[in-house]
């Protein structure tokens, strides 16, 4: 099958900066604004696209590890209580290991979503009406969870140019476990 | 229970209304916003449409004959449309003559959705204090454009230098090392103005006053900014959920309420090129009667500057280093900075900045609510480097 989205990307970005670009209207500066943010979108998909299925697995895995912190270290009031078993549910019905290479992205991307929503109510709840001890165990796994996924979105989204020590933030291929291995935590 | 973010209930609505309890003026735009969600998406309007609001307008206001001309588009800035146009007019104090104007309006839905009138008052009330367009007039409620809009003159000048290159809304600008020297005292003198202002006897009928010795200026921001993220979320963020409960529990006392630009930085100035004068200060909108240190820590946020020459100082928007941007702010305003709100400030502007970048970027982008949603969508990007902000910032004050 020859007709691939990364042949289709290059073709439309080539277009734009051949054909489309030049052929703006120079005054009109929110068209020609928004044809280079296209361009630029565009060369994002194209390095984005081929890595979104090990982008996924590996923040999957992450958070079924941060979901599990979570589970042992939050203890308090009902809210607390309602919201762990929520979050335990869904860590028991998720795929991981071996499993994650069987799935379709589209569950893996659902299960990611479904996760952040559950360990962020966690984390709300326990700042409730959670035990002094839980809040400061379940502040510091969110930071340290934090500290290794946004390491890897920031490289995500690395072309863009907002990063002010651009080299201090490893290309992502660096960072993602393959689906099949299981992922770097820390 | 899942709520339908693109379509919220009205008891959903109310419920967030009073859970979030805001200044009023904001109450009203945020609940604008919502009660409108499920409506149409942003459809391109012609020049002409906006040529005929604004005559409508104008002819509430001025006695005298008038006539629209050359009006085009701008681009510039995430959140408004623009249009440049030419008024020509029996203008008060100076007769008739030909104005270049710029109309500000909102798409349906706006990456940050704030109020028109607001920004109006603060602008004339800042006419004379430092370099501001002048503002002629606002339609508060969209009664005579497709939607709220305000019309000021043209300023001179330019938000970067014409040769420089950078990113969108003026972010990633690096200035040469001279122009750098000359705008810096500029920069660091009108926020003192600004600080300084006496605001009592102006025309803000559209702000509340937080009191003093209290922490309700803070509160009423984190309620502002955690309502903007139940209002518009869609994927969560464990880290967001962390950070709201941290500014709850360390808010700080305010000292003393002042103007509160909150958005000071490069990219939000004109200077004129010839001689490196700021020409006019713009984006008041998110302004507010509030905390000084809430400007101080903008200003010096990493996504507003950059690594110096010698690649180890950063610099305050690009323009001068935090320690000196600090020692002469101090030394202008004759006020003191106190790092601990600084600290706190810098924790909520990264707090707001997601809500809007993540939170209200992705809402108004998926429903196709503005004229440029491909910016929106790429502006998200930032939206990480400010989360690795706010972490290690909560990691060092814990």
């Amino acid at each position: 099958m020859q007709m691939r989205p990364p042949l289709q990307i290059q073709s439309m970005i080539k277009a734009m900066v051949d054909v489309v670009l030049p052929a703006l209207d120079p005054h009109n500066k929110l068209a020609q604004e928004q044809a280079r943010l296209i361009v630029g979108m565009l060369g994002m998909m194209a390095q984005q696209m081929p890595l979104q299925y090990r982008f996924d697995c590996d923040e999957s895995a992450r958070l079924i590890s941060f979901a599990r912190e979570l589970q042992q270290f939050a203890r308090g009031g009902s809210e607390t209580g309602a919201a762990v078993a929520a979050l335990a549910e869904q860590t028991g019905n998720a795929k991981c290991g071996p499993e994650v290479s069987t799935s379709a992205p589209g569950e893996i991307e659902r299960q990611v979503r479904e996760l952040r929503r559950l360990t962020g109510a966690v984390v709300t709840a326990v700042f409730h009406d959670g035990e002094p001890a839980a809040r400061v165990q379940v502040g510091k796994s969110v930071l340290d969870m934090s500290k290794a996924q946004l390491l890897r979105d920031r490289s995500w989204v690395l072309a863009q140019g907002w990063e002010p020590d651009p080299a201090s933030v490893p290309p992502i291929e660096q960072l993602l476990a393959s689906p099949t291995e299981p992922a770097v935590h820390r | 229970m899942v709520i339908d973010k693109s379509s919220p209930s009205s008891e959903w609505i109310a419920a967030l209304r009073k859970r979030f309890p805001v200044e009023a003026e904001i109450d009203r735009v945020l609940t604008r916003k919502m009660q409108r969600r499920a409506g149409p998406g942003y459809m391109p309007l012609p020049l002409e449409v906006l040529v005929k609001g604004v005559e409508s307008l104008l002819r509430s206001e001025l006695q005298d004959a008038f006539e629209i001309s050359e009006a085009k588009w701008l681009s510039g800035g995430a959140s408004k449309l623009q249009m440049a146009f030419k008024l020509s007019w029996n203008r008060p104090g100076v007769g008739r003559e030909k104005t270049p104007m710029v109309l500000r309006m909102e798409p349906a839905e706006s990456i940050v959705e704030t109020s028109r009138l607001r920004e109006f008052q603060l602008i004339k009330a800042f006419e004379g204090v430092v370099a501001v367009p002048p503002v002629f007039w606002c339609d508060a409620d969209g009664r005579h454009l497709p939607y709220p809009a305000l019309i000021y003159g043209f300023a001179e000048g330019v938000a970067k230098p014409s040769a420089a290159t950078s990113g969108v809304s003026g972010l990633g600008t690096h200035l040469p090392t001279e122009l750098r020297a000359r705008l810096a005292p500029q920069f660091v003198g009108d926020l003192a103005k600004i600080h300084r202002f006496d605001f009592r006897n102006k025309d803000l009928s559209a702000f509340d006053v937080p009191s003093v010795g209290t922490t309700q200026c803070a509160e009423w921001g984190v309620n502002w900014w955690e309502r903007v993220w139940e209002e518009d979320s869609d994927e969560d963020v464990p880290l967001m959920r962390l950070c709201a409960a941290w500014l709850r529990q360390n808010m700080p006392v305010l000292d003393r309420p002042v103007i509160v630009h909150a958005d000071y930085r490069l990219g939000n100035f004109l200077f004129t090129e010839h001689d490196s004068r700021i020409s006019a200060w713009l984006d008041w909108e998110l302004g507010r009667i509030g905390d000084r240190h809430q400007d101080i820590a903008w200003t010096t946020s990493r996504a507003f500057g950059h690594i110096a020459d010698d690649g180890k100082t950063f610099l305050t928007c690009g323009l001068l280093p935090e320690t000196e941007f600090l020692e002469q702010y101090e030394r202008a305003s004759d006020f003191k900075v106190d790092a601990r709100a600084v600290h706190w400030y810098k924790v909520y502007n990264d707090y707001m900045m997601v809500a809007l970048l993540f939170g209200t970027g992705y809402r108004i982008a998926h429903g196709g609510k503005t004229h440029q949603d491909v910016l929106v969508t790429w502006l998200m990007g930032i939206g990480n480097m400010l989360l690795e902000e706010m972490r290690s910032l909560i990691e060092e004050a814990v």
